[in-house]
């Protein structure tokens, strides 16, 4: 776990009371009626700024509305347009896809820098993977910086969100953001049934057999189907071991999931034809499914309803 | 084990001088490969096939494994009781992933050998004139370049890597002759400098600019590593490898002459400049096709061919064959660390040979030492 449970607990107490009472009631996946948000969101709003955000690396007091936002991770960027701040962004790093019309800059968030940024004259810099000193550069600049590592659970995610709200002025939005992922995965699980339920299965970062095991996010999504992480057994170091062709033959996985269908062109041909896999479960039933590599990286919403939504969709067929 | 003569002679790697031939005059005569020396490398690369072939995450066991590769054995009809899924861990994952690690290991080490042997330099080993940087520039460009291609074939890399490499060591060989009556060994080895750190460079750009997911699978291929082995691979290299080895090999008396000197070589008939050029280019090119399926493994090819000289002596004619069975038979229990002792995780195979071959190389060296 990333964030402690404090920490946690500060940000709720930056997001109003209200928002709080609705964030429980949602995660029982009832609908929210969109009026009801907005009152919430007016009560609480209020006169918020300068606000404090406890981030990733300590507490970010951010001074005014910020109306130039560089959001430098794909996930980051996914929650701020969620939340509604699109119209705020200034700039997104090269790998945010999602929405298509966000401002795509040639910054891939590893900058070292911070001189790089100045150009667009932000003044609210998200970032997941910080490079070198560019916070301390950043904030030698006064340009509030907010980092935001990946997220291993789905509290993480919630917790991001409500960073990022608190930040750019949005807290109104943060609880039917959240609500609204949280229906479309129960959604995603209802429709998906048992079909999942004690199935293994192997999900590929790299053709040569790097993976993720059940305590990374990716490994949290095949959860909440119940499946299973043929890659736990090797997860004692690392959270993305490499495993070995024999391991992957010798659990013979219900289901393989290629995350490298992007960097190295895999497909579920190519999966075949590796030495010895063709007699794998998986490939005799047409288990092998593509998917695009940014699932395993990133923990946006869109990312995530878009993954939960194809993994009930292949469960069930 | 005939350590204490040939030690003594190890530090100027000069074959033993003696007069013994009965013409009363001092006469090169380097030392012949035993019978012995002979048994005892095919024995420990037989021993640590045998072992990699029994051992795996999959844990099959030891006796119907043993029985399945026997029965592949012209006149031997058994049948090994192994599931259809053994029988293709044995044949299409273990077995190819074994021969593979053999060719390479055996490359690296005789390569090595024949680098310090032509160089008459110590320390160096098979990436010493460009061969490691221009490999690994070829496979970044493949790694970095396929989203802008498109789609390229899956196995495009080792190709890449074949010729990034090659090209590397012809460029090497092209900036070291530009001052063609005075191409010496040294001025090679500067230009080798030179052009690994310009792949390099450019190498470590086409890097910083791409994606994390790509950084990882370069990272990936430059840690070395077996870990997708496959017949296709073996036949990919061996073809390279064996002639190679084969011209390595013919050279073996060769590289013994050359080590008292150019001048010394010359005066009995061995146009040394010749020998060096055929022995760099047979080492490269097997260098080169080696890597480009198993990623840049480190060390093999200087810490095999130091220990048989400490322990077996300097000359050619024994480094040369034995680096080949040691070498293959070092690399094959390194990849077999590499898949069992996190199993089943795996360990990035150059890792494994450095972290055990740093610490093994200097118990032989400090023992050789004491009984030199």
């Amino acid at each position: 776990m990333k964030r402690s449970w404090a920490r946690y607990f500060l940000v709720r107490v930056v997001v109003a009371a209200t928002v709080t009472t609705l964030l429980s009631a949602a995660t029982s996946a009832a609908p929210v009626p969109a009026a009801q948000v907005a009152i919430a969101g007016n009560a609480a709003a209020g006169p918020v700024f300068p606000v404090s955000v406890h981030s990733g690396d300590g507490t970010v007091t951010i001074p005014a509305r910020p109306v130039r936002i560089l959001c430098l991770s794909p996930s980051s960027t996914q929650m701020v347009y969620a939340l509604g701040a699109g119209p705020q962004v200034v700039g997104v790093d090269e790998y945010s896809s999602w929405p298509a019309n966000a401002p795509r800059t040639k910054f891939s968030g590893a900058e070292t820098s911070a001189e790089d940024y100045l150009p667009l004259r932000p003044d609210l810099v998200v970032l997941a993977y910080p490079s070198g000193t560019i916070v301390q550069q950043l904030r030698k600049l006064e340009i509030p910086v907010l980092v935001l590592p990946a997220a291993t659970t789905f509290a993480d995610v919630d917790s991001q969100l409500d960073e990022l709200a608190a930040a750019t002025g949005h807290l109104a939005a943060v609880g039917a953001v959240e609500a609204s992922m949280k229906q479309d995965i129960s959604a995603a699980i209802h429709k998906a049934g048992n079909a999942g339920r004690g199935e293994s299965y192997y999900i590929e970062i790299d053709p040569t057999f790097y993976t993720a095991t059940s305590k990374t996010f990716i490994g949290a999504e095949f959860s909440l189907f119940g499946m299973r992480d043929v890659a736990d057994p090797a997860g004692r170091l690392s959270a993305y071991p490499q495993i070995s062709a024999e391991f992957i033959l010798k659990t013979n996985p219900d289901y393989v999931f290629l995350a490298d269908t992007v960097c190295c062109q895999q497909t579920a041909a190519s999966f075949a034809h590796r030495p010895g896999f063709s007699v794998l479960a998986a490939v005799r039933l047409h288990h092998v499914i593509g998917v695009n590599d940014s699932v395993a990286s990133e923990w946006g919403p869109h990312t995530i309803e878009a993954f939960v939504a194809l993994l009930a969709g292949t469960l069930r067929s | 084990m005939t350590l204490t003569a040939d030690v003594k002679t190890s530090d100027t790697q000069a074959p033993p001088l003696d007069d013994t031939d009965g013409l009363g005059a001092p006469a090169l005569r380097p030392t012949r490969l035993t019978v012995g020396h002979v048994v005892l490398g095919a024995g420990f690369l037989l021993a640590a096939a045998i072992v990699s072939i029994l051992v795996g995450p999959a844990g099959l066991p030891a006796g119907p494994v043993l029985v399945e590769v026997l029965s592949r054995l012209p006149l031997v009809h058994l049948h090994s009781g192994l599931s259809a899924t053994g029988v293709v861990v044995v044949w299409q994952l273990r077995m190819p992933r074994m021969v593979l690690g053999g060719l390479v290991g055996a490359m690296l080490a005789i390569a090595g050998a024949s680098y310090q042997g032509a160089f008459s330099n110590p320390l160096a080993d098979p990436y010493l004139l460009g061969v490691a940087s221009g490999a690994g520039l070829g496979a970044t460009l493949v790694v970095v370049g396929a989203p802008v291609i498109g789609q390229i074939p899956s196995d495009l890399l080792p190709v890449a890597a074949f010729l990034g490499a090659v090209l590397a060591v012809a460029a090497t060989f092209a900036l070291g002759r530009s001052r063609a009556s005075e191409r010496s060994a040294a001025s090679l080895l500067l230009a080798g400098v030179a052009v690994a750190a310009f792949f390099t460079a450019v190498q470590t750009f086409l890097l910083q600019r791409s994606s994390p997911g790509q950084l990882s699978t370069v990272y990936s291929w430059i840690l070395g590593g077996l870990s997708t082995a496959g017949w296709s691979q073996v036949e990919l290299v061996l073809p390279y490898v064996g002639t190679a080895m084969v011209v390595l090999l013919a050279c073996r008396r060769l590289l013994d002459v050359m080590s008292v000197g150019d001048e010394e070589a010359t005066s009995v008939g061995v146009r040394a400049e010749r020998v060096r050029l055929v022995v760099i280019v047979a080492a490269t090119l097997g260098t080169a096709a080696a890597v480009s399926v198993s990623g840049l493994i480190g060390f093999v090819g200087i810490i095999v061919p130091h220990t048989i000289r400490l322990l077996a002596g300097p000359s050619y004619r024994r480094i040369l064959p034995l680096s080949v069975l040691f070498g293959a038979g070092f690399l094959i229990l390194a990849d077999l660390l590499a898949r069992t002792v996190l199993s089943p995780a795996e360990i990035p195979l150059g890792v494994v040979t450095a972290f055990l071959g740093a610490p093994f190389f200097l118990v032989v060296l400090r023992q050789a030492r004491r009984l030199g």
